[in-house]
């Protein structure tokens, strides 16, 4: 360890760990509650989890079958020399007649058996095998489908959160949750089910055969993992600490990447290459040192459970050897006698009557498997604090209720007739600082909207409560007199299209992104959607048109024409609302009017809002709302806004005017285009 | 990174070989901690030559009361006092002695017999799933000893940190070089693919080199540790063994070595589409806006669904691959167990052998053929590992940016920079900037405009060498700038983006971004000019207000005045703007022009823009169609050309105003 990984590795121990007694949020009830909450996601495949054991017993008791049939012939025919059964002989092909009424076989037929033995059991192993791993395969299946049946629920509830979720927590951590953290759920068959009971069963069958020898070393063995649960205790919930802070800052990590490529440009363009590197390595550390403090207690925990149990085992042969020394009767055949019948006489034939060496080591390989069922247990309970911390997070996210969400008997939202409604609306994000206050305003089909004012004055965040992305605190929006709250959201963002300000694209085709809202869209209708937009004169300019795979984000495209694309993804919809959010900011002029042209075409039945800076849009408007700090300042037509002589509007308009005043070209243009 | 003709899933057996190679040099720097491990493997292996002592002074000389003697025994480990001692000691005396000394052991080495169950081995493995991502986790941290006690856990700890180590630096030089690559590389990469390389495909190193290194070491030494632990009745069976086992070695090697083509091949896919689904995740998330303005959940839903089974599917015929792999290697193994099995057979019948031991005998030699199986599968095993470490060096091996051999740093710009005949073209053939030439100098604001696709941000980009002319060149004080160091030209440009990137942390650390050097009045003095502090004035924790994933909380325009004063804090001598005030409201805009005109004094300004109220106040208008310059000149001396571009282009633009 570098002496930076020292300090780091304290720092961190120190910072998140606490000393020493920080507590994670789970206690042990906490962890089995959920696992037992998980048990639902495998009713899913219940049906196929039934399959898979009972492929399991089938392999499992032919396995057996086998095994017990090849030891069975090699044993006693082979080894020992007694005679064949008619079965065994058949099975190794040899002729029973030849060798009945022998009393010991003679060499070449034992090494012929042998021979045979072999060459079936390896022309039978291969296929055993495959058999094995048939059903082994089959459990991957099933244990992918319950985590893809988890993922998809993951990701169906963060695309469900609104935009508040998504602003507070980074890309990277539901990248982490999604692939990672619900990956644990693979695990729950193996500690739920498997090894407790298999380790409680091989437990309980060692003290039961070690009270049949001696009560005191049954009760040794019986006491053993009592003896481990005080330091069981006291670890795994260390363990929840620090494997919390391994995932936590392994999501950090994944994050701190995403942004790192997300912002490549500006890191180097303002050569903070090395400052980001730093950053990096102190993430990659940090996520290091965290795993390095959890897995090495995790360590500590198998190597201190060893040390406990084989003290007492050391204990036990302590008395074991001397019973034996004395040779002792065994306790089981002191009881025995006690009894009648003929297991006094059994025990007396199988030669378990006192402590003889041969007792002396199956009570070894007894307690031995008991103190090692112990082990395992412990082993499976170390990775269990990991896999509950991974489905704890995974829960964590599934537990937050959209803030946005359906009211219980929401309709569809019927196609848009009448009127758009603002009655005295309000929005905070943030308890003190108020977005929008008691605005007011109609709209209709066949108008324009136009929305101005400062950046930050709340125009964006007017058009997302019409999306439902967020519902108003205060007042209600309406249309056609009912509530928007009233209606499915899916459906209102169905019926309502918009062209982001940010133009978000995604890394697949030009068609695709632009049916992206309507992904059975015909290739005429992306085309004229790309025509309305103006978008279709670069796309065939393009040697693969509309099939050009856009890079990242769409990076390969200019800004403007990144605008278009989200404009004609907007235009696809064929909503009667239509939303353009700063549509032009990125165009030059003549595309610019030329776009406007073919909206106001097409655009005759609808209603549009348009959010914009340009003068030259602004004007078209058949209402202007003027929005300054959240509160609708003025509204009218550009010429009532104009009449007032102190408007803000009037002041902006003039601001924006005073450039092009020396101008007369514009005038005739202007003629051109009325 | 999905370029189907570039990156192949096929790799040769000699192409994996010098992948191998490469991955052993980046381990080169821990070569020390390599020899420790090894000793420390030797170490815990040693408990293996004392181990079989204390269960057979039990058995004879305790429970059968056999006196200790030093002929009947090699005590070869012990001084002829302790021998002497225990020979006259009665035998509860030695078992007390024997237990103590077992017990010793077990808090050592976490061992007190031969058994396995008597014998400790230490490791951290957690949980994985089962796709090839989420089983990388257990590889970056791995950790082992086949000890355990104090001996295990500091073997463990020391290896632990051995293999984190390496994977930092390995991930660190990745990520390092990811920085290095030019910037429009990543057009065509997909960040969720360039995340799933650093995070789950680097760990594949640890994986390759510990069986590369360690295997071939600690498993001879196993093997013959084996021979001490044998019980006299097999002793003489010994040599047999051993050598069968040993044919294993190539005999695993020569089956298994067709189908590691198949197995490198398969999770090469498995990788590849757990990149994709990892992309569909980052894609959906990072773009939530767009997809819950456009209720595209249920599309996003669908393809999420489809890339992560597929990424399933793939992982599956990895599984598969390595199944059938498998039960191949079984095929050369149970014709040399079923020989050892005859012969062994044949000695029990022969009375050459005690049933009893003959089962003994067995057990050992399985013990042995394992070992010679784990050596053996060395390269089969590690063809998983191959594919992971391609993927990494193949994102190392695309083209970075790289400083010309002799380059010079460039001094601080005096006076002028000069664009002199440049062409460029993305495509061959399709020419995006087609013999270029202007020139501008301190004190001077030169603008550029034109319709989109023209070439010029293509143009601003050749002037911090983001892109290089294919032919002509810049200069700066007459320096060709194709000649001197990339940071010392960077440093001297300031470049704010038409998109605004913004990273999570507070206002004041992504203003700082621009100047890391910078004081808080200086980043207030930059936040004013760009329009930036009134609004975070009026925040409540002001510039320490933490701005969430990407700027989320702030509004369009307001991201875009941060960028903006992220550039004006630069100490730069050259100031580029591609669109500045696109979403910036009128009033915001004239502030914003006249801060550029101030900052004109004593730098180069370039900037592209739209709007005229920007593009008037420049000195010299560039105006640009088709990569090519039509028209130059100021405001004046343009629009008075009747049948202009310019002017065409400015009338549209204001028409309707007044």
């Amino acid at each position: 360890m570098t002496e930076s990984q020292v300090a780091d590795a304290r720092a961190l121990r120190l910072d998140r760990l606490g000393h020493g007694g920080a507590r994670d949020r789970l206690g042990f009830r906490q962890v089995v509650q959920i696992l037992f909450r998980c048990v639902p996601l495998l009713r899913e495949v219940q049906g196929r989890l039934v399959g898979l054991v009972l492929a399991w017993t089938l392999v499992g008791a032919v396995g057996l079958a086998l095994l017990a049939g090849f030891l069975l012939i090699l044993w006693e025919p082979i080894l020992l020399g007694k005679p064949f059964s008619s079965l065994q002989a058949s099975l190794l092909g040899l002729d029973a007649a030849q060798t009945a009424g022998v009393s010991e076989l003679d060499a070449a037929t034992r090494k012929q058996a042998a021979y045979q033995l072999l060459v079936r059991s390896a022309i039978l192993t291969p296929f055993l095998m495959s058999g094995v791993m048939a059903v082994w395969y089959f459990q991957v299946w099933i244990l992918q489908r319950v985590n893809q049946l988890l993922r998809l629920r993951l990701m169906d509830r963060l695309q469900a959160l609104s935009l508040r979720y998504h602003a507070e927590n980074r890309t990277g951590d539901a990248i982490y949750r999604v692939y990672q953290d619900s990956a644990m759920v693979t695990q729950l068959i193996d500690v739920l089910i498997l090894t407790p009971l298999r380790c409680t069963g091989t437990y309980l069958t060692g003290i039961v055969f070690a009270f049949l020898v001696d009560p005191w070393l049954a009760l040794l063995l019986a006491v053993a993992w009592p003896c481990t649960l005080v330091i069981g205790y006291w670890i795994s919930q260390r363990l929840r600490v620090r494997f919390r802070a391994a995932r936590e800052t392994n999501s950090a990590l994944t994050s701190r990447i995403q942004e790192s490529l997300l912002g490549i440009k500006v890191i180097k363009a303002f050569g903070l290459e090395r400052f980001e590197q730093a950053r990096f390595e102190q993430d990659s550390r940090s996520a290091f040192a965290a795993a390095y403090l959890g897995r090495r207690l995790f360590a500590a925990l198998g190597v201190s459970v060893f040390w406990i149990v084989s003290s007492l085992t050391l204990i036990g042969i302590w008395r074991a050897t001397r019973l034996t020394v004395e040779g002792a009767p065994l306790f089981g055949f002191e009881l025995a006698q006690n009894l009648d019948g003929g297991l006094e006489q059994f025990l007396v034939g199988a030669g378990l009557t006192t402590w003889v060496l041969g007792s002396y080591n199956i009570y070894k390989s007894m307690f031995g498997q008991g103190t090692g069922s112990i082990e395992r247990l412990y082993r499976v309970w170390g990775r269990t604090q990991d896999i509950a911390i991974g489905i704890d997070r995974v829960f964590e996210v599934l537990d937050l209720e959209p803030d946005i969400r359906d009211a219980p008997n929401a309709i569809e939202l019927p196609r848009f007739e009448r009127a758009i409604t603002f009655e005295s609306v309000s929005f905070r994000y943030e308890l003190e600082r108020p977005v929008l206050e008691e605005i007011e305003f109609e709209a209709y089909p066949g108008t324009i909207t136009v929305i101005v004012g400062p950046t930050g004055s709340g125009k964006s965040t007017l058009m997302a409560l019409l999306l439902r992305l967020f519902d108003p605190d205060a007042g209600r929006i309406s249309i056609d007199g009912r509530d928007l709250r009233e209606f499915q959201i899916a459906s209102v963002r169905e019926r309502i299209a918009i062209a982001l300000q940010e133009n978000q694209l995604f890394g697949t085709t030009i068609r695709e992104n632009i049916r992206y809202a309507v992904p059975e869209a015909p290739d005429s209708a992306v085309r004229e959607a790309a025509r309305i937009a103006c978008a279709d004169g670069f796309i065939e300019s393009l040697s693969e048109g509309y099939d050009t795979m856009l890079g990242e984000r769409g990076s390969k495209l200019s800004s403007g024409q990144r605008q278009r694309l989200s404009i004609a993804r907007a235009v696809l919809k064929d909503t009667s609302i239509l939303i353009l959010d700063e549509p032009t900011a990125a165009l030059d002029a003549e595309t610019e009017l030329s776009l406007l042209r073919n909206l106001a075409d097409w655009g005759k039945e609808r209603a549009i809002f348009l959010i914009t800076h340009r003068l030259s849009t602004i004007q078209r408007a058949d209402l202007i709302l003027y929005l300054e700090g959240g509160r609708l300042r003025e509204r009218g037509t550009h010429a009532e806004l104009m009449a007032s002589p102190d408007g803000a509007y009037r002041a902006l308009v003039e601001s924006e005017s005073l450039t092009s005043e020396p101008l007369e070209a514009h005038k005739a243009a202007g003629e051109n285009l009325s | 990174m999905t370029r189907p003709g570039i990156e192949s899933s096929e790799i040769s057996n000699r192409e994996t070989l010098r992948i191998f190679g490469r991955a052993l040099r980046y381990v080169a720097p821990f070569k020390r901690n390599f020899g420790w491990k090894i000793l420390l493997t030797l170490a815990s292996l040693s408990p293996f030559l004392v181990l079989p002592w204390p269960v057979k002074i039990l058995i004879d000389n305790v429970i059968r009361g056999v006196p200790i003697s030093g002929d009947q025994y090699p005590f070869y480990f012990f001084p002829e006092w302790v021998v002497s001692t225990l020979a006259q000691a009665t035998p509860l005396t030695v078992l007390l002695w024997t237990l103590s000394a077992q017990f010793v052991l077990v808090l050592a080495v976490g061992a007190m017999g031969t058994s396995g169950r008597e014998r400790d081995q230490t490791d951290a493995a957690l949980g994985g799933g089962h796709d090839s991502a989420t089983r990388t986790e257990n590889q970056a941290n791995s950790g082992w000893s086949l000890a355990g006690g104090l001996l295990g856990l500091y073997d463990f700890a020391f290896t632990l940190r051995l293999s984190q180590d390496i994977n930092h630096h390995y991930r660190s030089r990745l990520f390092e070089r990811i920085q290095e690559l030019p910037m429009t590389a990543f057009d065509d990469e997909k960040i969720g693919d360039a995340v799933y390389r650093v995070m789950y495909d680097t760990p594949a190193i640890t994986s390759a080199v510990y069986r590369l290194l360690i295997t071939p070491i600690a498993v001879p030494i196993s093997m013959v540790a084996i021979a001490f632990v044998l019980p006299r009745e097999a002793a003489d069976q010994y040599g047999l063994l051993f050598w069968t086992a040993l044919a294993l070695i190539p005999g695993t090697l020569l089956v298994t070595l067709p189908f590691a083509g198949w197995i490198r091949g398969e999770s090469g896919e498995s990788r590849r589409s757990g990149a994709t689904a990892t992309a569909s995740v980052e894609e959906g998330i990072s773009n939530i806006l767009a997809v819950q303005s456009l209720g595209g959940e249920e599309r996003e839903r669908k393809r999420f669904d489809r890339d992560s089974w597929t990424a399933f599917r793939r992982y599956r015929a990895l599984v598969l691959a390595g199944m059938v792999t498998f039960v191949a290697a079984l095929t050369i193994a149970i014709p040399l167990l079923g020989y050892v099995f005859l012969h062994l057979v044949g000695l029990v019948i022969d009375g050459g052998l005690s049933p009893g031991d003959f089962t003994a005998v067995l057990a050992y030699f399985f013990t042995l053929a394992s070992f010679a199986t784990q050596l053996g599968s060395v390269w089969i095993i590690s063809q998983d590992a191959a594919a992971g470490l391609r993927r990494v060096f193949f994102l190392m091996d695309l083209p970075a940016e790289r400083d010309p051999p002799a380059a010079r740093p460039l001094p601080r710009l005096r006076e002028t920079l000069r664009v002199e005949d440049v062409s460029f073209s993305y495509l061959p053939g399709t020419p995006a900037l087609q013999n270029l030439s202007f020139e501008t100098s301190v004190g001077k604001i030169t603008a550029v405009v034109g319709p989109a696709g023209a070439g010029k941000t293509t143009l601003l980009y050749m002037i911090p060498r983001f892109l290089s002319p294919d032919s002509g060149r810049v200069t700066i004080d007459g320096i060709d700038i194709a000649g001197v160091t990339r940071e010392s030209l960077r440093k001297q440009v300031a470049f704010l983006f038409q998109e605004n990137v913004l990273f999570d942390g507070s206002i004041e650390e992504n203003i700082r971004m621009g100047n890391l050097n910078a004081s808080m009045l200086e980043l207030r003095r930059a936040a004013e000019i760009a329009g930036a502090d009134e609004f975070v004035q009026l925040l409540p924790q002001k510039y320490q207000t933490q701005l969430g994933s990407a700027g989320a909380k702030l509004s369009v325009g307001q991201k875009q005045r941060i960028s903006i004063a992220r550039a004006l804090v630069r100490d730069s001598r050259i100031l580029i703007l591609d669109e500045p005030t696109s979403a910036l409201d009128p009033d915001t805009e004239h502030r914003l022009v006249a801060a550029i005109r101030e900052a004109s004094r004593s730098r180069i300004v370039l900037v592209i823009a739209h709007r005229l109220s920007t593009i008037r106040g420049a000195d010299e208008i560039l105006f640009l169609q088709d990569g090519r310059i039509l028209e130059r000149g100021t405001h004046a001396e343009l629009i008075a050309q009747p049948d202009g571009r310019y002017r065409r282009y400015v009338s549209l633009q204001t028409r309707g105003a007044a």
